[in-house]
């Protein structure tokens, strides 16, 4: 899978979670998920174990410590898929 | 779970051990302000002190104290009311260690020095998730040092009035999951004229608490596993305040 292909499954994951959707339409990789795209923080929990479902990696929260923007978890997953 | 630098822990003890030495200059105002100026009292308070003293001293294992969450009193509140403010003073290690909001006392130094030396460990929410981690590391190792902390089940002040059941604090389930043995006290609190959320209880209120150590189990792995505690700790609360509202009728 490209990298290009996980940060569009990745997109589609946060969309329901958006609260700013003006600069989710806008987004890139160096959008951040909290601060930008107004994700609540809570809710980055739930982000996350749909990304292991929609993959099928398995992330621990340490993992999902150095996620702040969509590249960072784009990054994490392309990690989990080749590891 | 990575250990927490050689800094960090050396920054810990030093904050413990000055708020110990000025425990006398703010332990009891606080605990005076509480009761003499904003004339709370705390329901049933020798019988709740006794139970929480004997739980005390008949458990080992690290506790987390995890309750609802109404106003941004609720952590001296609660800290007050299982253990007074005399019994703090020869067991500082059981003043709860706390995560407040950094935002919420950062703009004038005087007040952040204040919240180093009540043993506020300050968050950004919703921050850099690495600084979060980190907040989260220190609790870890004060736990597994013998202290305890406080918690709130859910994700912030409730905005309905009732335990968020769907607001849980993702960190309660990642704490309880990675200290070995680690129980958490799950405390339900409210003043009986606590309708919604607030910044504190109202003054003159009379509050209602009790408490019930648990320790979650889970089947999961991973974020899974964190978030099915962190879930069923806030469940058991909303089950705490079902009852207290049933025996409101």
């Amino acid at each position: 899978m490209s990298r290009e292909d996980v940060f569009q499954k990745v997109m589609e994951i946060i969309k329901p979670f958006v609260k700013n959707e003006e600069v989710f339409q806008q987004a890139d990789e160096s959008t951040n998920i909290l601060q930008d795209l107004k994700v609540n923080s809570a809710r980055l929990v739930d982000i996350i174990l749909n990304f292991e479902d929609e993959f099928d990696v398995e992330v621990e929260d340490e993992d999902a410590d150095s996620v702040n923007t969509v590249g960072d978890a784009v990054s994490l997953i392309m990690e989990k898929l080749t590891a | 779970m990575t250990e927490l630098s050689f800094g960090f822990r050396c920054g810990l003890a030093v904050q413990r051990e000055v708020g110990r030495v000025l425990g006398i200059i703010w332990i009891i105002p606080i605990a005076w302000l509480m009761r003499f100026f904003m004339k709370y009292r705390i329901k049933d308070v020798k019988e709740l002190r006794r139970r929480y003293r004997k739980l005390i001293s008949e458990t080992q294992a690290p506790i987390l104290i995890c309750p609802n969450h109404l106003t941004m009193a609720d952590s001296a509140v609660i800290a007050w009311a299982l253990g007074g403010s005399w019994w703090y003073l020869f067991r500082y290690s059981r003043m709860p260690w706390n995560i407040p909001e950094y935002n919420n006392f950062s703009f004038l130094w005087f007040v952040g020095l204040g919240a180093w030396i009540t043993k506020c460990i300050p968050v950004v929410r919703g921050g850099n998730r690495e600084d979060v981690s980190r907040v989260i590391k220190k609790i870890d190792y004060l736990l597994r040092k013998g202290d305890t902390a406080l918690i709130f089940a859910e994700a912030g002040r409730s905005r309905t009035g009732k335990v968020q059941v769907d607001n849980h604090a993702q960190a309660v389930g990642r704490i309880m999951t990675t200290v070995p043995e680690c129980q958490a006290l799950c405390v339900y609190m409210r003043g009986d004229q606590q309708d919604t959320w607030s910044t504190a209880p109202k003054r003159g209120d009379s509050i209602y608490l009790d408490f019930e150590i648990f320790k979650p189990q889970s089947t999961f792995a991973g974020m899974r596993q964190s978030r099915d505690v962190a879930q069923q700790v806030v469940a058991r609360i909303a089950d705490m305040e079902s009852r207290y509202f049933a025996g409101r009728k």
